[in-house]
C-alpha cells in the first residue's frame, strides 16, 4: 500500500466523472457528490467549534500565548528592568553643630604622641576647661607631655623635657622587700647600708608590722607573703634627687607648694606634679611641640578653597600667639574680628574662618552657599538663645529642574527658589536642617499611568512586563510538566497494559505508590530545601518541573493502561498480531494513537492544574524566585496585609490572568472531550 | 468481602511502606548540616538542658541519621510502629501532642465546609442536569469551572480584600478577636466561629465545582437510562421520576466519592489554614515544612498517606455496599 486511500477524494473523483457524463450538468437529488464525508479530524473540529465555551477557551489561550510569548518582543520594558523617578521628598539637607570634640592636628609629624595620651586628650582638655587650668602635665609611659592652652578652644600638646629636682612634702616610698629567712632586703633603688640589720631587730620586736627609725628616716614594714615584709620609707620635707639647690630655690618652692603652682627661680621654670601627698618638682626645659588640638573647624566661605594641614595648624597656633604666620610659602594673618577668627592672606583678603560652629550638607557630598550657611548659623544661634528645639526659616535654595539638576539661566547663573528649611535639634545636640528636594528614587508602587499601564511593583519593575514574562514561565512550566507526565505515563501505562502479568503488577503498584505520595507537601519541602541551599532560580525552576512531572505521571499511566486493556481485545489488535507487526510498532503505532484523544484531554486539563500548583508554590515563595517573574511571585510580593489593601491593581489582574488561563485550559479540555466522543461520560 | 478487605488492607500497608520510604529518602537528603544547625540552635536556646554534642548525637540516633538510608528507615519505622514519633523541632512538643492540639480545628473547618459543599453542590448539579442546555445549565457549568480554576491563594486573598479590608466584616487572619479573653464562653465560641467563616467559604468555593460537575454528569447519565424512559412512559409524574427514580441512582457514585473523602476531613487545608492563620494541622505542617521539622513532617506525611489509602479503601468498599450489581473480588 504505497498511497493512502482517501475516501472523500475518491468519491469526489467518481462524482466528477458522473457529472462529465451528463451533458446538461445537472446533479441528481441522490447524486453522491451532494454528500460530504468528513474525515474524523474534521468531524472533531466541527464538533469542537460548535461548543461556544470551548471556542471561548481557545480564544483565551491564543490570547495568552500571544500576550506572553510574542508580547514581550513588542513591549519595550524587560522583566528585570528597574525604573526610577524624580520625586520631591523631604530630605536631611544640612547639619549644623557646635563642634564639641577636640580634633588633633600634627605640628611635627616626627614628634609622636603616645596613643593612650592622644586618645585621652579630649577628656583632659575638658577637665582643664572645667578646672580653669592653662597648663597641665601628663605623664605618659615613655614621655611626659605638657598641654598648654594657647587661647580658647586651641590647645597645644608638646613633648616635655623635664629634669627631676626633688620631692617635697611627706611621702611614703616602697623601697624594697625584706626576707625573714635570708635576713636581707632586696632594694628597689638605692641601697641603704645596715638597714637589713635594723629591720631584723624590728621584726623580732614586732612580727606583725610596725615602724622604726634608722639613720634619721622613718621606715615602716608590713607583712607580706611567705615571711617577707614590704619595707617603706617615709620622707618628710625636701628630698633632692640630684644636686641640692640653693636656699632661694627652697624658699620659692615652699611658697609655691602651698598654692600648688609652678614657679620661676633663677630664670628657670619649675613645675610641681602631685604625687600622693607630696610634690614631685621638675625643672621645665624647652618642650617640643607635637600636636595642636582644637574644636575649631576651618570654613573657607564661598570659595571652597583647599586648606592644607600646614595652613590649618599654623593658623591655629598663630591664633593663640602673634597672629602672623607663614604657611605654604605665603604670609598670613589671623585675628579676631567681631567674635570670629578670620584668616587673611598677604593681600588682606579674607581667606577662611576658624569657627567651632559648622554648617554643612548632610551627606557631605555637596557644598553649601556661604550666605545660606550664615543664615542657618544665625537662625540656630537665635534658637539656642530662645531655648527652642525646632524652628523653620524661609530662604533661597538652588532651583532644581524636574530631573533634579540645578537650573541655570541663559547666562549660566544659578537660579534660586524660595524654600522652607525646617531646623530641629536632635537629642545629641546637633541641628538637622530638612528641606524638600527633588531626588532620584526607584519608582516603587507607582499607580497605573501612560508610562506604566499597570503601574510598577515594590521593586520598581513594570507590572505589565512582569505579567508577560511571568506568563511565559507559567505556561512553559505547564507544557514541560505535562509533557513529562505524558511521556512517563504513556511508557509505563503502555508497558503495563500491553504485557500484563507481573510487569503490570509491578508498574501498577508503583503507580499506587506515586498516587499516594502527597505532592503538595513534597513540593513545599523541596522548595524549603532549595531555599536552604540558596539555589539559583533557574535551577530551581528545572528541579520543580522535574519533580512535578515525576509526581504526576501515575494518573496518566493508569488511564493509558485502562485504555490499552480494552483496546487489546479488539479485532484490529488481533490483526496486527496476525500480520506480524513488531511489539514496538503495535504499542506505539496502533495502541497509543487510539489512546491519543484521552491523552490530549488529560494533557489540556493537566496544564490548568500544573499552572495552579506552580503559582501556589511561587506564591508561597518556594517556587521560582525573585528576579524571575511568575504570576505566583507577583501576587506574593504584595500579599502582606497593607500591600494587599493598597496595591490591588497589581495582584488582582495577575490573579485574574491565572484564573482565566486555567479556565481556558479546562474549557478547551472539556470541549475536546465532547468533540472526540460525544457520548463519553465526563 | 472480608477477604477482599483484608487483601486491600495488606496492599495499603505495602504501599504505605514504600511511600514512607520515598519520603524518608527525601528527608534523609535534607541539606547537609541541617541536623548540626538544629542541634546548635536547640543547645543555645534559653533553658537548654543538653549541650550541642549531646543534641547532635541525640538527633542523629533518634532519626537514624548516623546509619545508612535503608537502616535508618527501619530505625524510624520501628519507632513509628510503636507510636514513638519523637519531639517536634519547630513546636518543641511531642509530635502527637502538637497533632492533638491542631487536628480538631482542621476537622471542624473541613466538616463545616464539607456539609455546606454537599448542601450547595448536589442540588445545583441536579438542577443543571434536569434542564440540560438551558441557561441554568450553562451558568452552573461556567460557575463550577470558575471554582475549579480558582487558585486557593488568590481566592483567599480576594475574600480577605473584599470582606476584611473593604467591608471590614471579618479579621484578616487568626482564630481569635482582640478581646477574646474578655468574652463569655458562648461569646468565645461565636468569636472563633466568626474567624472560621472566610476560610470555610474559601474551601467551599474551591471544592464545590468538582462535586457540582460530578453530580451533573452522573445525573445526566441516569436520566438517559432506560428505566427513566420507562418510568416516564408509564406516566409517572416528572417530580417523582427525578426525586425518586433518578436521584436514588445518582446517589450511588456520589455516596462512594463522598465516603471516600471522609478521611480527608482530618488532613487539614494546608494553604487556606496558612493564609488565614487557623492553627490547624495544615498550618502546623506548613510551618514545620518550611523549618525542616523532620519528626513532625514525617508524622504528618505518614498521616495523610494513611488517610489517602483509607479514603480509597472506603470508597471501593462503599461501592460494593451501595450498588448490589457490583461484586468485589
Amino acid at each position: 500500500m504505497a498511497d493512502k486511500y482517501y475516501l472523500n477524494a475518491a468519491l469526489k473523483a467518481r462524482a466528477a466523472k458522473a457529472v462529465d457524463r451528463k451533458t446538461d450538468g445537472e446533479i441528481a437529488l441522490d447524486d453522491i457528490s451532494r454528500v460530504k464525508v468528513l474525515s474524523p479530524g474534521r468531524q472533531v473540529f466541527k464538533r469542537f467549534i460548535r461548543n461556544r465555551l470551548a471556542v471561548f477557551g481557545s480564544m483565551l489561550l491564543i490570547f495568552m500565548f500571544v500576550f506572553s510569548f510574542i508580547g514581550p518582543l513588542f513591549y519595550s520594558y524587560g522583566q528585570k528592568q528597574i525604573f526610577y523617578k524624580f520625586d520631591r521628598q523631604t530630605v536631611n539637607y544640612a547639619m549644623a553643630k557646635d563642634n564639641t570634640a577636640y580634633n588633633g592636628y600634627d605640628i611635627d609629624p616626627d614628634a609622636a604622641v603616645e596613643r593612650t595620651v592622644n586618645n585621652a586628650m579630649n577628656s583632659r582638655i575638658k577637665s582643664m576647661i572645667a578646672d580653669g587650668d592653662t597648663l597641665r602635665f601628663e605623664m605618659g609611659k615613655d614621655n611626659a607631655y605638657e598641654i598648654e592652652k594657647l587661647r580658647d578652644d586651641i590647645y597645644r600638646v608638646s613633648i616635655a623635657d623635664l629634669t627631676p629636682i626633688c620631692t617635697y612634702g611627706s611621702s611614703t616610698v616602697n623601697i624594697g622587700t625584706y626576707s625573714q629567712v635570708r635576713k636581707t632586703i632586696e632594694f628597689r633603688g638605692e641601697e641603704v647600708e645596715g638597714l637589713a640589720d635594723a629591720m631584723t631587730a624590728a621584726v623580732k620586736k614586732n612580727a606583725g608590722g610596725g615602724s622604726f627609725t634608722y639613720g634619721g628616716v622613718t621606715y615602716s614594714y608590713k607583712k607580706g607573703q611567705a615571711k617577707t615584709y614590704a619595707v617603706s620609707a617615709s620622707f618628710d620635707g625636701l628630698r633632692y634627687i640630684g644636686e641640692p639647690m640653693d636656699e632661694s630655690f627652697e624658699a620659692a618652692l615652699e611658697a609655691a607648694a602651698e598654692k600648688g603652682e609652678s614657679f620661676v627661680c633663677d630664670g628657670a621654670e619649675y613645675i610641681l606634679v602631685a604625687n600622693g601627698a607630696a610634690w614631685d618638682v621638675y625643672r621645665r626645659n624647652a618642650a617640643r611641640p607635637a600636636r595642636v588640638f582644637s574644636r575649631l573647624t576651618v570654613d573657607t566661605f564661598e570659595s571652597g578653597a583647599p586648606v592644607s594641614n600646614e595652613l590649618r595648624v599654623n593658623a591655629l597656633l598663630a591664633a593663640g600667639g602673634s597672629g602672623r604666620f607663614t604657611a605654604d610659602g605665603q604670609q598670613w594673618t589671623v585675628a579676631e574680628e567681631d567674635g570670629f577668627l578670620i584668616v587673611r592672606g598677604a593681600d588682606g583678603a579674607e581667606y577662611m574662618e576658624l569657627t567651632p560652629f559648622s554648617v554643612r550638607r548632610y551627606t557631605g557630598e555637596d557644598s553649601m552657599e556661604y550666605s545660606l550657611k550664615k543664615a542657618v548659623a544665625e537662625k540656630v544661634e537665635e534658637m539656642i538663645e530662645a531655648g527652642a528645639k525646632s524652628g523653620s526659616m524661609a530662604c533661597l535654595l538652588p532651583m532644581q529642574g524636574e530631573s533634579g539638576e540645578y537650573v541655570y539661566d541663559e547666562n549660566g547663573v544659578l537660579q534660586y527658589q524660595e524654600a522652607e528649611l525646617v531646623i530641629s535639634q536632635r537629642e545629641t545636640g546637633e541641628f538637622v536642617i530638612t528641606a524638600e528636594q527633588t531626588i532620584y528614587v526607584i519608582d516603587r508602587f507607582s499607580a497605573p499611568s501612560s508610562r506604566h499601564i499597570l503601574g510598577t511593583d515594590g521593586d520598581g519593575f513594570d507590572v505589565l512586563a512582569r505579567i508577560m514574562y511571568g506568563g511565559r514561565v507559567s505556561l512553559m512550566v505547564g507544557f514541560v510538566v505535562v509533557f513529562l507526565e505524558i511521556f512517563l505515563g504513556v511508557i509505563m501505562g503502555g508497558l503495563a497494559g500491553y504485557y500484563g502479568g507481573w510487569v503490570d503488577m509491578l508498574i501498577m503498584r508503583l503507580v499506587d505508590i506515586f498516587y499516594c505520595l502527597p505532592s503538595l507537601p513534597i513540593m513545599i519541602i523541596l522548595g524549603a530545601m532549595m531555599d536552604a541551599l540558596r539555589m539559583n532560580t533557574y535551577v530551581r525552576l528545572l528541579i520543580m518541573m522535574a519533580a512535578l512531572g515525576i509526581m504526576g505521571w501515575a494518573g496518566v499511566a493508569r488511564l493509558v493502561r485502562g485504555q490499552i486493556l480494552s483496546l487489546r481485545e479488539q479485532e484490529f489488535m488481533v490483526a496486527t498480531e496476525a500480520t506480524g507487526i513488531k511489539v514496538k510498532g503495535r504499542i506505539f503505532h496502533h495502541l497509543v494513537p487510539n489512546v491519543m484523544p484521552q491523552l490530549i484531554v488529560t494533557a489540556t486539563m493537566g496544564m490548568g492544574s500544573v499552572i495552579i500548583t506552580e503559582s501556589t508554590l511561587s506564591f508561597l515563595g518556594l517556587g521560582v524566585k525573585h528576579p524571575l517573574a511568575t504570576w505566583g511571585t507577583m501576587i506574593n510580593s504584595v500579599s502582606s496585609a497593607s500591600a494587599m489593601a493598597h496595591y490591588a491593581y497589581i495582584w488582582i489582574p495577575v490573579g485574574l490572568l491565572i484564573c482565566l488561563t486555567v479556565i481556558a485550559f479546562n474549557f478547551v479540555g472539556d470541549g475536546l472531550r465532547d468533540a472526540y466522543d460525544p457520548k463519553a461520560k465526563r | 468481602m472480608l477477604k477482599y478487605t483484608l487483601k486491600r488492607l495488606l496492599y495499603s500497608v505495602l504501599i504505605l511502606f514504600f511511600v514512607m520510604f520515598i519520603i524518608y529518602i527525601l528527608m534523609y537528603n535534607m541539606p547537609m548540616g541541617y541536623v548540626e544547625t538544629k542541634a546548635r540552635e536547640l543547645a543555645s536556646r534559653p533553658g537548654a538542658t543538653k549541650s550541642y554534642a549531646e543534641w547532635l548525637a541525640d538527633l542523629n540516633a533518634q532519626y537514624g541519621m548516623d546509619k545508612g538510608v535503608v537502616q535508618g528507615y527501619f530505625v524510624w519505622l520501628s519507632h513509628a510502629v510503636r507510636g514513638e514519633w519523637g519531639d517536634s523541632w519547630a513546636w518543641t512538643l511531642p509530635v502527637t501532642q502538637e497533632f492533638h492540639n491542631t487536628v480538631w480545628y482542621s476537622f471542624i473547618l473541613s466538616l463545616v465546609s464539607f456539609i455546606f459543599e454537599i448542601l450547595i453542590a448536589i442540588p445545583l448539579g441536579i438542577t443543571a442536569a434536569k434542564k440540560q442546555y438551558s441557561f441554568t445549565d450553562y451558568f452552573t457549568t461556567v460557575i463550577s469551572m470558575v471554582c475549579i480554576s480558582m487558585p486557593t491563594f488568590f481566592l483567599a486573598t480576594l475574600l480577605k480584600y473584599v470582606f476584611s479590608v473593604k467591608l471590614g466584616w471579618f479579621d484578616l487572619s487568626g482564630m481569635q478577636g482582640r478581646n477574646y479573653m474578655n468574652l463569655s464562653d458562648f461569646g468565645k465560641f461565636l468569636d472563633v466561629a466568626k474567624h472560621f467563616v472566610l476560610p470555610s467559604i474559601t474551601i467551599i468555593i474551591i471544592s464545590i465545582g468538582g462535586l457540582m460537575r460530578y453530580t451533573r454528569t452522573n445525573m445526566l447519565e441516569v436520566l438517559n437510562a432506560d428505566y427513566i424512559r420507562t418510568a416516564r412512559a408509564k406516566g409517572v409524574p416528572e417530580k417523582k421520576v427525578i426525586n425518586y427514580h433518578a436521584f436514588r441512582n445518582t446517589l450511588i457514585p456520589l455516596v462512594t466519592t463522598l465516603g471516600g473523602s471522609l478521611p480527608g476531613l482530618f488532613s487539614g487545608a494546608l494553604i487556606t489554614e496558612s493564609l488565614f492563620a487557623i492553627r490547624g494541622i495544615g498550618f502546623a505542617s506548613y510551618a514545620s515544612m518550611t523549618q525542616a521539622d523532620i519528626p513532625f513532617i514525617m508524622f504528618y506525611l505518614a498521616f495523610i498517606s494513611i488517610l489517602t489509602l483509607l479514603g480509597n479503601l472506603i470508597s471501593d468498599l462503599l461501592y460494593g455496599l451501595v450498588d448490589p450489581r457490583v461484586r468485589l473480588s
